[in-house]
């Protein structure tokens, strides 16, 4: 088993403050509030082909595997020291859902009891001291990231959903999948208006997601300030499609 | 370890607004079922915090390595929970969510275990990745909540497949037929509150 880290040994009211304690901050002066479009550049990241295959895997895969390791980006910024734990605790599988699709597994990184912690604590950093009054995290890999970050912050947290989960009453928000269109809903009471939110997710792709959460936020007043996602696949371009709004990931993805 | 009654004393004053915050809609997928809504629970940060601090309190010194959290309500207290005694976090999914292949042969990391259950209202299957326990993990299982203990069993199948050891079954909402015997297929079983009515 791990060692220590993460572990409370003294009461139980302190794990929130052990696992978002300050370490100096790490981040450039820019990248704190006011959050600009400029600041909202991600920090990362990081070159390793980080592709944690199943040694049974056949080598076939190899070159398809290569092309999606997560790329190196020149930055200005010191990186932070946590990332490369990161994203090389996040497996890259391929051909799923379909044929030529890399998926962005953070399944594995749920399995690093530091790296999780380590990503928690990245955006729990960047938001502690920006009066952010909900996390809204897109179902279903949201769900894991965002509540850790609200109870940290001090927000409450409001699952974004797929049809007919929410109980009672919803307003929903349909967006575009690559074929179709599917819908987002939110419980009408959970946002109030002048809430000051933060949408979660696991990764950015097409945008399309993020998109439809910031407008079911918006529509009952609420000021999204940013969005924020572990992995972006830069792409695809999701970042030109939150209608203004900054988005800051940790790594990013080819 | 585990005492024959496992849920909290009811002098825990938390919990009177636990299921205070829980909501109640009626017929709720279909006419006769009153659901208890815990995204109530999640908007008020302190009763949230209670929550969890409640769960962590029990489990952090018992060895835990593994918090395997059942989609999707599990994973709004599975990974809090994780985060804090020290231990891995293994999501329990819906079919077809995890990524890899479904095999019922050779077991390849990366690849994907399934189990079948019946739920309270219909049936459907839980998934694991390989390799996300294996032997010499004690594990626990989160959910919102508990009615017939199908879903928990699969749960609790699919870990000892993997190998692990599951230590008990904890939600946060326990139906009132499991006062009386704290347990699910052997394991046991803890609870915080049972339905509210309205």
């Amino acid at each position: 088993m791990q060692s220590s880290v993460g572990v409370c040994s003294s009461s139980s009211s302190n794990w929130l403050f052990r696992f978002s304690a300050a370490a100096a901050p790490l981040l450039p002066s820019s990248l704190t509030f006011p959050i600009s479009k400029s600041s909202s550049s991600s920090l990362i990241t990081l070159s390793t082909p980080s592709l944690i295959s199943s040694p049974l895997r056949s080598t076939a895969s190899a070159s398809a595997a290569d092309s999606s390791h997560l790329t190196e980006m020149a930055s200005n910024d010191a990186q932070d020291p946590r990332l490369p734990r990161i994203s090389s605790a996040i497996r890259v599988i391929p051909d799923f859902p379909k044929p030529g699709i890399m998926f962005q597994d953070i399944t594995t990184l749920l399995l690093d009891t530091k790296a999780f912690k380590d990503t928690i604590d990245l955006f729990v950093e960047r938001y502690r001291d920006q009066n952010i009054s909900v996390v809204a995290g897109v179902e279903a890999r949201g769900f894991i990231f965002g509540p850790p970050i609200a109870l940290a912050i001090g927000a409450k947290f409001v699952p974004m959903r797929k049809p007919n989960k929410l109980p009672g009453e919803v307003i929903s928000e349909e967006y575009s999948l690559e074929y179709g269109t599917d819908k987002m809903e939110m419980h009408v009471g959970a946002v109030q208006a002048g809430d000051r939110a933060l949408v979660i997710d696991d990764l950015i792709a097409t945008g399309g997601t993020l998109c439809a959460a910031i407008k079911l936020l918006e529509r009952v007043g609420a000021q999204v300030v940013e969005c924020a996602c572990v992995i972006e696949l830069p792409e695809l371009k999701g970042r030109e499609k939150l209608t203004g709004k900054p988005l800051f990931v940790l790594v990013k993805g080819a | 370890m585990f005492s024959k009654h496992n849920a909290p004393k009811a002098e825990d004053p938390r919990l009177k607004a636990i299921t205070e915050a829980i909501r109640v809609v009626p017929h709720f997928p279909k006419q006769g079922i009153m659901f208890q809504d815990i995204t109530t629970l999640l908007l008020d940060h302190k009763v949230f915090k209670d929550t969890i601090d409640i769960f962590v309190d029990r489990y952090k010194d018992m060895g835990i390595s593994i918090v395997a959290g059942v989609e999707a309500r599990g994973f709004f207290f599975g990974p809090s929970i994780a985060l804090a005694i020290g231990s891995k976090f293994v999501p329990l999914r819906k079919p077809r969510k995890l990524p890899g292949r479904n095999i019922t042969g050779a077991w390849y990391l990366g690849e994907v275990i399934s189990e079948k259950y019946v739920l309270e209202y219909g049936s459907d299957c839980l998934e694991m990745h390989v390799g996300a326990v294996k032997p010499g993990d004690k594990a626990i299982v989160i959910d919102d909540l508990v009615a017939t203990g199908g879903t928990l069993s699969a749960a609790i199948s699919l870990l000892e497949r993997g190998g692990a050891e599951v230590v008990e079954c904890a939600c946060v909402i326990g139906l009132s037929h499991f006062k009386d015997d704290c347990s699910v297929n052997g394991k046991p079983l803890y609870f915080l509150v049972e339905p509210r009515l309205q």
